[in-house]
């Protein structure tokens, strides 16, 4: 062990003589990757971290998340794995975090940030607290990170719901269609949107490469998404006269794609969708679940009962257009450029998809 | 469509249309594993409509068609009709036709109006039936797979142009000749001749059109006499025309989309080619019901009428330059 790691001093160290874009490469390759994930306890963060924690090329993981250590974690070396409970979305829990010793010790170079407030809420001071911490706590993260100094790579998880959806829409739309900005959408969409564009206006940094994936439906056991709440209902109800396509990515093809990002020296935004593309019908009727075809204006108040009697989690209100018109993402980047490919199609209780 | 419906739907075919059934399951889509294909289409939903529009084809507009062998049978190719006749039921017969008739059957993938997504049936229905919202990546995405396309470049100008304009073209959409030179794709000029009388369309009410967001709202002395019933359109008989493919991409680089007065250019010689083939395609009918009956086409304002040879002149020197 000691041998070891005389070895790796000596490395960085010449590695640190070199000079220009060559020996540059070579640290970045390598040098280990230390992690910090951020909402860590959730289904992504715990399953990013197993992943992670088998990966020779990742060194630290420091995973930061609301409430004690799950027990799960309680099977990884606390020496490669180390937990914090505070919430990174608040500015006190941030300073302290980045001023802790054992944070110092653990050298991050990588942040991937999932910590984000998923409930859909309701009343105006919800929303403003949500935004405050969701948006803003993004912004303070971010400019922690590249203020750092050592932080390299910053990973954003965003997903489509950012997008604008519209009849005229093309079928694929690329990283760069329109972001939906409309000033009466839902602030469950308005703050993605938001702190997508932070990020966004981040990307040209020279310190930190920054890389924002844009995932598809997320389908998983609980994973807080919108679509997955929809198949989980008993009933469900879509718009009368349509049927439009949507594309559903397993959960393995979530934690590849974070992954890649990690491991890849790569920056920019990138869409990500899986294997499993069909109209929503179809994925319902996969799952077994029962689904009533209703005039448009009837989606809202019937949603709200559903969710009155404890039936449903979803909210109609948050993506009502996505009932209506399709939305898949063009995956060309990520394929090219990270080397993504989707490998599982997503499994529902009641049926495969 | 679940796996019984789709077979339900093909037993439906087989007994409907069992002349063309071997000719329809043998058209391969780009399935993405559920029968869909990227745009939705499937394909027991494309026979279905084939089998019914083919009973509208062959009894009520009797339809006839020339030249189906100008359009290839693989690889992208646009195929670029005059569009007129309040519905778009040209289209539907373009796809009847070519499906019938070609030597190896396509799918006609149609490119449809934006309006047509807004609307509840219709949005699903188009895309089961391979048919696109104009979005332009569409439109490249389409080429781009070798799909067989057809783009009505007067949108809905051509279907909501007043009964006195017939056969008169009115001003080409710019977007498909672009998308050609780019995507080095084949032009076929092509005409219908006969839709352009099916609705005799004397008004728009525009305000209604406004309200219910279409494009227009026509009124026929049918709707008028009829009510409800005046939505079916006249027998008329229908022709279709294909000119010869134009490879315009073979004599102009894709820079080419770069200079708007080219491109127009190109545009007025694909216009004028459909202008040629509808006037060939008046010459030769029999009149507008396919028989002789002159004081019916009388009625109709005659069956030949065609573009005033001033008018005609212009296109051609515009084409020209």
């Amino acid at each position: 062990m000691v041998k070891k790691k005389k070895k790796t001093v000596k490395k960085r160290v010449t590695v640190k003589k070199k000079e220009g874009p060559v020996a540059k490469k070579v640290e970045t390759t390598s040098r280990k990757k230390n992690v910090l994930i951020t909402g860590v306890t959730g289904t992504v963060g715990s399953r990013l971290a197993e992943a992670l924690y088998y990966d020779k090329n990742v060194g630290v993981i420091f995973g930061v998340a609301l409430g004690a250590k799950p027990y799960y974690f309680n099977q990884f070396d606390t020496k490669r794995f180390r937990y914090k409970n505070l919430n990174i979305l608040k500015q006190r829990d941030l300073t302290n975090l980045f001023l802790a010793s054992d944070f110092k010790e653990a050298k991050i170079n990588t942040v991937v940030h999932l910590a984000f407030l998923n409930r859909v809420v309701s009343a105006s001071k919800e929303k403003k607290t949500f935004n405050t911490l969701n948006v803003e706590g993004t912004r303070d993260l971010l400019e922690k990170c590249i203020e750092s100094g050592s932080v390299t790579k910053f990973i954003f998880k965003s997903s489509d719901v950012v997008y604008k959806i519209r009849p005229h829409n093309p079928i694929y739309l690329d990283e760069n269609a329109d972001l939906n900005f409309d000033t009466d959408v839902d602030p469950w969409i308005k703050d993605r949107v938001d702190a997508d564009m932070i990020c966004q206006s981040k990307l040209d940094n020279r310190k930190t490469n920054i890389v924002i994936l844009r995932f598809s439906n997320i389908i998983g056991r609980m994973v807080s998404s919108q679509m997955n709440a929809f198949f989980d209902s008993p009933l469900n109800f879509r718009a009368l006269g349509f049927n439009p396509l949507i594309n559903l990515i397993h959960m393995e093809d979530v934690i590849q794609a974070i992954h890649l990002a990690i491991k890849k020296n790569v920056k920019g935004i990138f869409n990500i969708a899986g294997a499993d593309t069909a109209p929503i019908s179809t994925f319902a009727e996969i799952n077994r679940s029962r689904m009533v075809s209703l005039p448009e204006p009837l989606l809202g108040p019937s949603n709200a009962l559903l969710r009155m009697m404890g039936l449903t989690r979803y909210y109609y209100s948050v993506d009502q257009d996505r009932l209506k018109y399709s939305l898949l993402l063009d995956t060309g980047k990520a394929q090219k450029t990270l080397g993504f490919r989707p490998r599982s199609h997503v499994y529902f209780e009641r049926g495969v998809a | 469509m679940n796996q019984r419906s789709r077979q339900r739907a093909r037993a439906i075919v087989k007994m409907l249309v069992p002349e063309d059934y071997d000719r329809l399951q043998s058209i391969k889509i780009n399935d993405l594993g559920f029968g869909y294909d990227p745009f939705g289409l499937e394909m027991e939903s494309v026979m279905l409509a084939f089998a019914v529009a083919k009973f509208v084809y062959t009894n009520w507009f009797r339809v006839e068609s020339h030249g189906v062998e100008n359009v290839p049978v693989k690889g992208p190719v646009l195929i670029t009709p005059n569009h007129s006749g309040v519905l778009p039921i040209d289209g539907a017969m373009i796809g009847v036709d070519l499906a019938k008739k070609m030597e190896t059957p396509r799918v006609m993938r149609g490119v449809v109006d934006n309006f047509a997504g807004f609307l509840p049936f219709v949005n699903t229905l188009f895309y089961r039936w391979g048919q696109i919202i104009g979005a332009r990546r569409n439109f490249e995405e389409l080429l781009r797979q070798g799909e067989m396309v057809v783009v009505f470049p007067e949108g809905h100008k051509g279907t909501g142009k007043p009964y006195r304009e017939r056969y008169k073209l009115t001003r080409f959409n710019v977007g498909f000749m672009e998308l050609s030179l780019l995507n080095k794709t084949p032009i076929v000029p092509a005409a219908v001749i006969g839709a352009e009388e099916q609705y005799p369309y004397m008004l728009d009410l525009k305000p209604l059109a406004r309200l219910l967001n279409f494009p227009y709202m026509p009124v026929t002395p049918m709707m008028l006499l009829l009510g409800p019933l005046g939505i079916v359109p006249l027998p008329t008989k229908y022709a279709i025309y294909y000119g010869e493919p134009l490879h315009f991409y073979r004599d102009y680089p894709p820079e080419t989309v770069k200079d708007p007065e080219t491109i127009y250019g190109l545009v007025d010689t694909v216009k004028t080619h459909v202008q040629e083939l509808i006037d060939q395609g008046l010459r030769e009918r029999k009149g507008v019901f396919g028989f002789s009956l002159s004081s019916l086409d009388a009625l109709l304002g005659g069956a030949g009428e065609t573009v005033p040879p001033e008018e005609r002149r212009q296109i051609q020197e515009k084409a020209g330059s």
